[in-house]
């Protein structure tokens, strides 16, 4: 009798899976193990293995199609075998009527009974990182490649921060650029490989340190090549959707501010020198503001909330579920840290590395993915001083953290000094937070920041 | 302008009556017994039989048009087809007293024209003449597709060769007169005397003029005739062409042996509509043509209105003129009368007539009526009558079925092979267009103007390097003079024309000391009428020699606008290189007088195919050009600014030569080397680039290679390439308003051709997209050194410590777009 292959659940509140593409045709023989099609979540995308050996019978749905988690995909018996249509069309079990706006902290919810063979989840597809591309001219990209130089790497100074062959030549001549072992330079000119990060002496780069420099290498020739069309499908349109939904459907006001970044510096140097002695994570700015944000929001339960329209209710909340956004190949996730308030800056800190971790690769847990009750992003690393975020709804606040600029101040004796400061951008949902209100957790958060040491000190008060 | 011509008031200002002469209309009168005394039988038969070829001929189209078959055969022609079915006897008529040495012009509507004045050659020449035409045309290709199947003599043959070489060419064919290139309203066949035809309304109406110039000028035998609408009067370069044919100056100040009137026949075919538009009673006012040429000169133009419908109306009309022009009293106008029974075309559907007028001229039809006067008169049989009737079909099918085979009658493939490419330059190179002496006043040597400036500098800088004053050294209008002179003294037909060019010596001064050398008939003033300036030129040109004309200002483009982007760049190519154009037409950009003064149009031209188009900024190069463009075969467009007629030369240290010598189309000029940057400009902005050149060499320590283009189009990008792969940054400019700049063009390629070498995108720097401001407030118009420099701190490469007074942005050009300036 043939066994039937569902679209596998990806956690709790997943209700479909797009199928992206299918791997095998009716007629071919699979064993389990084999990849059977490649689905999309919201989120991420993966691969389904095969639960069975045999004949593929019947394909179940179509490629491009959302399919409800837990429908049968694939029917797979002995080769000739019929397919019992009723049996085939069953549906899954009704999907839930929750809409994405979950509870902020889902409980964990045990899979239904399979009636019929779980399919085990393959390794995610893995899309090669691409670097952001930085306005490089294409002298300067020409420069780059003949001398092994990653211009993205380079700040430029042409118009608008292009990067020029000037700059590239500055990096060439002051020596920044990799020094390659004989042997590597005849390799790297035979074989058109670049220079990696060296393993010799003093950064020497070696022969098995070349690299593939495709990118570099072959952009004269990819300036030929035909434009690419990129569907606007998957996890995509998702994010690209939800942020249309999110702008049309919301009063999005967004507050600027900054502050004295200068405890948080001396902090994260102090952390740095010391994390041998103290086995301290790496912490990085973004950790310490995540963390001030998680001490101060349950002072402010009015940004730390869910806006229900249909329900036509807000609920605040008094413990903090930070939602970190993450930059992937994939597009934006945001992974949620659970009762951020009880962690300490370590933890928390080791939680967000895993989570860009698993984000990158696409594994994920579906459920982290959720639940969140105030978001915190960063473009401040990209050098950006200030943004509008986009609210991660149905949360009514976002709090984006900005590059960290020396800012002329007064200092102690009124003298003009210049001060590292950080700038800050909330976004708040004008339909249920005031300006007010934002502008008071702002303050809190500046506040929080600037002494930050005093904060650290009474940790043990929260 | 003419001291020998005095105004006196009392003679002006006299009491007195304007009187004129009556103008005759439709007189001719004798009976066909006595008109049939003074033509051979033979001639009158084959007027019949050519009337009713081309009735046979435009019925074929008609069919094939409307129908979409001819006697059972499908064909479908996708162009255009003006027939002139009901004016037979008019064109039949007109080219009975033209040989292959008068040339005809025509309009759209010219296949009877054609085909008429191709017939009565065949009867009048010599047989071992027509095989020589037939055998050297083309290398005998449209000879070749008739010869076998032909029965008969070499007229014969010469008949079939004509209506099929004329249908092929109506047909797009390979085999057709200009290889198709021109088709049904362009055909036209020199060796009988047939010049191009038109497809703008009353284009031939200045282009002939200046055909009658070059027989004038170059004491050639036989006169024009400029076919053209009654409709084509209300065009201004027909109004223009009239004015410049009838200039006193032929019969009062030209030298003996050169005057006299214009050996030319206005002849307006006047069919009583301009499409659907009725001259008479509708769209103008003159209710009877002829009376025009009342208003035009003393002669009133010897005008009158002969009836097209009788065929020896018209023979009649055309001796008496011919004697007039022989005798220096032309030019004429002729108002002949007759009727078109077809639409202006086969969309037309004649809703502007009524069916009772059409049937009331075909009732007066040419050829049955021609036909029962010659069997009344007993000078044809009735048998005879239907046998030119049989002939005319038979003759017609033949070339029908050999014009539509794809075998006998290939299209050419400009998509595959590079055929038109080749011929829309005739790119030779020719001295002299005549072995005559050329007429001159004076030898050379004692030119007053070249004695002036045998005593100047030849170079513009001082040993200190200091720029000489103009009164000290040669200086571009006199770079200009030398060339000019000097071919006038080679080639024998060069002629030079344009407002206030003899005694003034041209609005600027380039001519100079040209009076003293040049006689009248080579060298004269023309009326304010740019488009016949030009008009003429082309036909001056066409007709075989070389033209030298001007427009004062470039603004004044406007005014010639047909004819130089129609006619002066086209014909060489329509002809499928039949013609040669070796006109030059000087241009002069002005400044410091407002907007309608004050234009770069060098852009407009540049766009256009089939013209070259060079704008000189050194007395060197201007000479050397100008020595090049009098020694080509091409239309030129020659520009000049008037910022640097007085510029003395800086750049070739040996000075401007005085010999002769030429600076080749196309090859940019590097006049300052550099590793920085590079600055590419077009005219006088040059001398602004390296002012800017200067200020980033001493203020930012930035080299520029500076190149002066020279030549907009042919433009060779090769050097310029090289320049760019050595800077990665390319600023360029010129004095064009930016908007639509050939610049923009000049961007675009070097962008594909250095991609790779470039630091930051092309920038250009034009006029402000505003009209032209006063004298007083052009630096905020024209770009200026500091501009430039702005253009490259914003644009290309951020320079230490600039600070811009003006905005070149991203942003701002968002915003002068958007806001359209």
């Amino acid at each position: 009798m043939a066994v039937f292959v569902q679209m596998p659940k990806q956690g709790n509140t997943v209700e479909e899976c797009l199928l992206v593409e299918w791997r095998v045709r009716e007629g071919d023989s699979v064993k389990t193990g084999d990849i059977l099609c490649a689905i999309e979540t919201d989120k991420a995308s993966f691969e389904v293995e095969s639960t069975a050996s045999g004949t593929v019978l019947k394909l179940l749905a179509t490629a491009g199609e959302l399919v409800p988690v837990l429908a049968n995909i694939v029917a797979i018996g002995a080769a000739g075998e019929a397919v019992d249509a009723a049996t085939a069309a069953a549906p899954a079990p009704a999907a839930p009527a929750a809409s994405v706006a979950a509870a902020p902290a889902p409980a964990p919810v045990s899979p239904p009974a399979a009636p019929v063979l779980t399919p085990r989840v393959a390794s995610p597809a893995v899309t090669p990182a691409q670097s952001t591309a930085a306005a490089v001219s294409p002298r300067a990209r020409q420069l780059a490649a003949a001398n092994a130089i990653d211009p993205g790497s380079l700040s430029g100074s042409g118009i608008n921060g292009r990067v020029t062959s000037q700059d590239v030549q500055a990096s060439i001549d002051s020596g920044a650029s990799p020094r390659l072992t004989p042997l590597a330079k005849a390799v790297k000119a035979e074989t058109g490989l670049v220079a990696g990060s060296g393993s010799g002496l003093g950064g020497l780069v070696r022969a098995r340190d070349l690299v593939s420099g495709a990118v570099l290498r072959e952009r004269p020739v990819l300036t030929d090549l035909p434009p690419e069309n990129i569907p606007y499908k998957g996890v995509r349109k998702l994010i690209g959707d939800r942020m249309a939904q999110s702008l049309r459907e919301h009063a999005q006001l967004t507050l600027n501010s900054s502050a004295d970044a200068t405890a948080l510096l001396a902090i994260r140097k102090a952390v740095k020198e010391n994390a041998e002695t103290y086995g301290l994570p790496k912490i990085s700015m973004n950790d310490l503001v995540c963390w001030v944000v998680a001490q101060t929001l349950p002072f402010f339960p009015e940004v730390n909330a869910i806006f229900d329209r249909a329900g036509a209710t807000v609920t605040r909340y008094h413990g903090v579920q930070l939602g970190v956004a993450i930059d992937t190949p994939r597009g934006l996730m945001v992974p949620v840290v659970p009762d951020a308030h009880r962690l300490s800056p370590a933890a928390l800190a080791n939680i967000v590395a895993q989570y860009v971790v698993d984000c990158r690769k696409g594994s994920i847990l579906p459920d982290l993915l959720q639940g969140g009750t105030f978001t915190v992003t960063n473009l401040g690393a990209l050098g950006v001083e200030t943004f509008t975020p986009v609210l991660n709804t149905p949360q009514v606040a976002i709090l984006g953290v900005c590059a960290i600029t020396d800012q002329p101040a007064r200092g102690t004796g009124g003298e003009i000094v210049l001060q590292p400061r950080m700038g800050l951008s909330l976004t708040i949902d004008h339909q249920v937070v005031d300006g007010a209100p934002g502008a008071r957790f702002l303050q809190a958060v500046v506040k929080g920041i600037e002494n930050i040491n005093l904060s650290l000190a009474l940790l043990g008060a929260l | 302008m003419v001291k020998s011509i005095v105004l006196k008031p009392e003679e002006i200002r006299a009491k007195g009556k304007l009187q004129f002469k009556d103008i005759e209309l439709n007189t001719y009168a004798t009976p066909m017994k006595e008109a049939a005394k003074h033509y051979p039988r033979g001639d009158l038969l084959r007027m019949h039989r050519d009337m009713a070829i081309l009735r046979e001929f435009e019925s074929m189209l008609n069919s094939i048009k409307r129908e979409g078959k001819y006697e059972g055969i499908s064909y479908n022609h996708r162009g255009p087809a003006h027939l002139s079915i009901g004016q037979e006897s008019l064109a039949v008529g007109q080219a009975y007293t033209l040989t292959p040495e008068d040339f005809s012009f025509g309009s759209h509507r010219a296949h009877s024209e054609i085909l008429s004045r191709g017939l009565r050659s065949i009867a009048q020449l010599e047989e071992g003449a027509l095989l020589d035409i037939m055998k050297n045309y083309f290398g005998g290709l449209t000879l070749s597709k008739v010869e076998k199947d032909a029965t008969g003599g070499v007229r014969e043959l010469a008949n079939d060769f004509f209506v099929y070489g004329t249908l092929a060419e109506i047909f797009a064919r390979e085999t057709g007169w200009h290889k198709g290139l021109g088709g049904s309203m362009h055909a036209f066949f020199c060796p009988f005397g047939v010049y191009p035809n038109n497809a703008i309304v009353g284009g031939s109406g200045d282009i002939a003029v200046g055909a009658a110039l070059y027989k004038r000028v170059n004491s050639r035998p036989g006169l024009v005739v400029a076919n053209i609408g009654d409709a084509s009067l209300a065009c201004g370069p027909v109004w223009e062409g009239i004015v410049f044919a009838t200039m006193d100056q032929y019969r009062t100040l030209w030298d003996k042996g050169h005057n006299g009137g214009l050996p030319l026949i206005i002849n307006f075919v006047n069919n009583l509509y301009g499409m659907g538009g009725q001259p008479v009673g509708e769209t103008m006012g003159l209710k009877i043509l002829a009376r025009l040429g009342a208003g035009v000169n003393p002669d009133q133009l010897h005008s009158e209105r002969v009836d097209g419908f009788k065929p020896l109306a018209i023979v009649d009309a055309y001796e008496r003129k011919r004697k007039i022009l022989q005798e220096g009293r032309g030019p004429v106008l002729l108002d002949t009368l007759t009727y078109r029974f077809s639409g202006h075309s086969p969309s037309d559907s004649m809703s502007y007539r009524t069916k009772e007028e059409v049937d009331a001229w075909q009732a007066q039809d040419a050829i049955p009526a021609f036909a029962d006067e010659l069997v009344k008169a007993k000078v044809a049989t009735p048998a005879e009558v239907e046998g030119n009737l049989k002939y005319a079909k038979e003759l017609v099918f033949r070339a029908f079925k050999k014009a539509i085979d794809p075998v006998v009658s290939p299209y050419l493939d400009p998509g595959k092979t590079p055929v038109i490419e080749k011929l829309m330059f005739s790119g030779k190179k020719k001295l002299v267009l005549d072995s005559r002496q050329p007429e001159v006043l004076i030898p050379l040597a004692e030119n007053p103007q070249l004695k002036r400036l045998a005593a100047k500098s030849r170079f513009g800088l001082d040993a200190a390097g200091k720029q000489l004053s103009g009164m000290k050294a040669v200086v571009l209008k006199e770079a200009l003079f030398e060339a000019i002179i000097d071919r006038f003294y080679e080639d024998p037909t060069l002629a030079a024309w344009g407002e206030d060019n003899r005694d003034w010596g041209g609005a600027f001064a380039v001519y100079r000391g040209l009076t003293e050398s040049i006689p009248y008939h080579r060298f004269f003033n023309s009326p304010i009428s740019e488009g016949a300036i030009v008009g003429a030129g082309v036909g001056y040109a066409l007709s075989g020699g070389r033209a030298l004309v001007e427009i004062m200002y470039c603004d004044f483009l406007g005014r010639c606008g047909d004819e130089v982007f129609n006619q002066m760049a086209k014909w060489q190519s329509m002809s499928a290189g039949i013609l040669e154009m070796p006109l030059v037409l000087r241009v002069s950009v002005g400044a410091k007088y407002g907007a309608q003064h004050s234009q770069d149009w060098s852009s407009i031209c540049a766009h256009i195919p089939g013209l070259k188009v060079v704008f000189p900024a050194t007395p060197y190069d201007a000479k050397g050009m100008m020595y090049t463009a009098l020694a080509g075969t091409d239309p030129v467009v020659f520009f000049e600014s008037q910022r640097l007629y007085d510029q003395p030369e800086i750049f070739v240290t040996e000075g401007v030569p005085a010999g002769r010598y030429e600076v080749p189309f196309g090859e940019p000029a590097r006049r300052r080397e550099g590793k920085d940057l590079t600055i590419c400009t077009i005219g006088a902005t040059i001398y602004r680039a390296l002012e800017a050149a200067k200020t980033l060499e001493e203020k930012y320590g930035l080299t520029a290679d500076v190149w002066d283009l020279r030549s907009l189009s042919p433009l060779n990008y090769a050097p310029l390439v090289e320049s760019v792969k050595k800077t990665g940054y390319v600023l360029l400019s010129s004095d064009a308003c930016e908007r639509g700049s050939y610049l923009h063009g000049v961007a675009s390629n070097l962008t594909s051709l250095a991609f790779d070498y470039l630091d930051a995108p092309v920038a250009v720097v034009g006029s402000k997209n505003w009209i032209t401001p006063a004298a007083e407030q052009e630096e905020s118009f024209f770009p200026q050194p500091f501009w430039l420099v702005d253009a490259v701190h914003q644009r290309l490469r951020p320079l230490k410590g600039h600070v811009p007074e003006g905005n070149w942005t991203d942003g701002e050009i968002l915003r002068l777009n958007q806001a359209g300036v």
